[in-house]
């Protein structure tokens, strides 16, 4: 075999902003909300608990000034969470998995199919009722390099986890 | 023993028996320590308490030893391991019996280590670690010296025949000692270090003692105050300064002194020895230990120094290996390296590797941007903690914080840069020390892009890499560039089919 080292322009790589992202599950962004609702109201409700149990008076006639804070950082954060489920983007490649997300920090996230540990794929409760799961990916790498991809329709899920499997088996 | 060759089950050396009981009777100690105390207390306090004497108190504590030491005994008794053609093997357990088999392929990396007590009864414990989670570590705590390097070399060396050229078994060349530290450059180490980790420490230790005993000094001189302002002015201030002076002095020097204890204890007879491969550290003054490094294994290699350390010659080379914990991480620095040596093990760990000098990229200055916010959050703190303790006087600190944080960001943007070639990555950082970060990036498990909502207008983006030891951030580059950054790298990663370990 003729042996040869052609020069490589890094325009002519591969390029991952020429990949078209697939949005995850719409049905994610109904768990999203029941998950921050429920958050919230748990807030909400031990700070009502607390005007309860704490009688003082400095605590009492501002407890509307708090009460009314918390809920506006409640619902900023709970829009940011709605407007940030479109940035929830994740392609799978023959050599990689890319996962998007993030508004405020976002983040594209690479890992190679030859550095895949293992896979896993699991459902929460809520996550079965809307047919939904999460694809877990492990890299030998710290915490930070490992991916985990929520709000993917079942079978979609599953098709890259037996894909990623037997790409992963192949490889040794 | 001598023509051991470990294929028969073995027990540790005799001497093991009381490592195990020493071992076991500080984990108890440690476990039961308060109630020790309290219970302790109570009962000398009172010669009795609910009919229990202090000789029933005494008589208990030679039952709990006899119980350990029997436990001791049976577990020496119950150790057993050996080495087949492929594999170690290891019997533990009393009661519920343990056997682990590790194949040979699949050996991270053997320690040797010597605590104190090892070290006075004159054995090792070698530590066997691999891959996986950190409950498949193994600890055979006593061997004498001789056997445990010819365990080691055994396990070494086959294990590493499937990956390497079988000549490596035939060819032994004597290792050679390529770096011993002398105490000398051991000083100059310790005295050279960054000291405002432990500066800060004991500076604050000691101000909070300072500011105890000194309130109600304050509240004398309040009074004095409101009576004579001329008065106070000249002596009162002479006096606060000479007091703060002689409180600074003191902590440096204390500090300086932490840390030139510190890098002796760690670093004492620290030795660098070459092997055919692979290169073994042996270091240490309670804890001895020797390790060995595969150039297969590691991950990043980070090198750090300063500029009093390079007027010295004195660099830090710390090695990150895939898996390790982080105890034993810190075990893996090399001080005191010259830049010869330096380079040259460098050079033997990563082959080929050239810091190409013509390559150098550096961060957008969006970097000093982000480092002066830095600072000016710091520089509010200061100020909000100065107002509040000695109010609007203390303000003076900004004469000094203002020009050290200017200068700050100037220097952390200067020493930032990244060299990206064909078979590497090289991030230079630091602020007062100078780091640079080598990856070979083989050696990559994942890529990130990472922007926040603010430098999109700007389109300034940061990559960061991680191995399997640690992540490592290109800071602040245009998009553009941080895109054909992250294309390369996967392809690098993609297209070779080389392995991460």
């Amino acid at each position: 075999m003729a042996f040869t080292n052609p020069q490589i322009q890094t325009e002519d790589l591969p390029n991952v902003e020429d990949v078209v992202l697939k949005p995850i599950s719409k049905s994610y962004l109904k768990i999203i909300a029941l998950n921050g609702l429920a958050f919230y109201s748990l807030i909400l409700g031990a700070l009502f608990g607390l005007k309860y149990l704490i009688k003082e008076a400095p605590f009492q006639n501002n407890f509307w000034y708090l009460f009314f804070g918390v809920l506006g950082l409640c619902i900023f954060s709970f829009i940011m969470s709605i407007l940030a489920f479109k940035k929830r983007k994740y392609a799978v490649r023959g050599y990689d998995v890319i996962y998007a997300k993030g508004l405020i920090v976002h983040s594209v996230v690479t890992v190679p199919i030859s550095r895949i540990q293992h896979v896993e794929e699991s459902r929460s409760w809520l996550a079965r009722h809307f047919g939904l799961s999460t694809l877990k990916i492990f890299t030998a790498g710290e915490a930070g390099s490992d991916l985990s991809i929520r709000g993917l329709q079942h079978l979609e899920a599953k098709s890259i986890n037996d894909f990623i499997s037997s790409q992963v088996d192949g490889n040794k | 023993m001598e023509t051991n060759d470990f294929s028969q089950p073995i027990r540790q050396s005799t001497k093991g028996i009381i490592v195990i009981f020493a071992f076991n009777l500080v984990k108890f100690v440690k476990k039961f320590f308060v109630l020790f105390i309290a219970f302790g207390v109570s009962v000398f306090r009172n010669k009795s308490v609910g009919n229990i004497t202090p000789t029933m108190v005494l008589l208990a504590l030679i039952g709990v030893l006899i119980i350990i030491l029997i436990i001791a005994i049976l577990k020496y008794l119950n150790f057993k391991f050996h080495i087949s053609k492929d594999d170690f093997h290891l019997a533990t357990g009393i009661i519920n019996k343990d056997n682990t088999i590790i194949p040979k392929s699949k050996i991270q990396n053997v320690y040797i280590k010597q605590n104190f007590l090892q070290q006075i009864i004159d054995v090792v414990s070698v530590k066997i670690e691999t891959a996986g989670d950190k409950k498949s570590e193994i600890e055979i705590s006593a061997l004498d010296k001789p056997t445990a390097l010819l365990l080691k070399k055994k396990l070494f060396k086959k294990a590493q025949i499937d990956t390497q050229a079988i000549e490596d078994a035939e060819q032994v060349n004597e290792p050679e000692v390529f770096f011993k530290v002398t105490p000398k450059r051991l000083l100059l180490e310790g005295l050279s270090q960054n000291h405002f980790k432990s500066f800060l420490l004991i500076f604050g230790f000691a101000f909070g003692l300072y500011s105890e005993f000194k309130d109600f000094l304050v509240e004398l001189e309040l009074e004095n105050h409101i009576e004579g302002l001329v008065e106070l002015d000249e002596t009162a201030i002479l006096n606060l300064i000479i007091t703060n002076v002689i409180i600074v002095i003191g902590v440096v020097i204390v500090s300086f002194l932490f840390s030139v204890v510190k890098t002796f204890i760690i670093n004492f007879n620290l030795e660098v020895v070459e092997h055919q491969k692979t290169i073994e550290i042996n270091k240490g003054l309670f804890n001895k230990v020797s390790l060995s490094l595969t150039p297969s294994r590691i991950q990043n290699l980070v090198i750090t120094t300063n500029r009093l350390k390079q007027y010295f010659g004195l660099h830090t080379l710390a090695v990150k290996q895939a898996m390790v914990n982080v105890k034993q991480q810190k075990n893996f620095n090399i001080v005191a390296l010259e830049k010869a040596q330096l380079n040259y093990l460098v050079d033997k760990l990563l082959s080929n590797y050239v810091e190409d000098k013509s390559n150098v990229a550096k961060p957008r200055p969006y970097f000093m941007r982000i480092s002066a916010l830095e600072m000016f959050i710091f520089g509010v703190i200061i100020n909000a903690l100065a107002w509040a303790i000695f109010g609007m006087e203390m303000l003076w600190i900004n004469a000094v914080f203002l020009p050290l944080a200017v200068l700050y960001v100037y220097i952390a943007y200067k020493k930032a840069y990244y060299i990206i070639s064909e078979d590497f990555v090289t991030i230079g950082s630091g602020v007062i020390d100078t780091t640079t970060n080598i990856l070979e990036i083989h050696k990559i498990q994942s890529v990130k892009l990472k922007q926040t909502i603010f430098q999109r207008p700007k389109a300034i983006a940061s990559v960061v890499i991680s191995t399997a030891s640690k992540s490592v951030t290109i800071p602040y580059v245009q998009k553009s560039e941080a895109i054909s950054i992250y294309n390369f790298l996967l392809y690098k990663v993609e297209s070779q089919d080389r392995d991460w370990m």
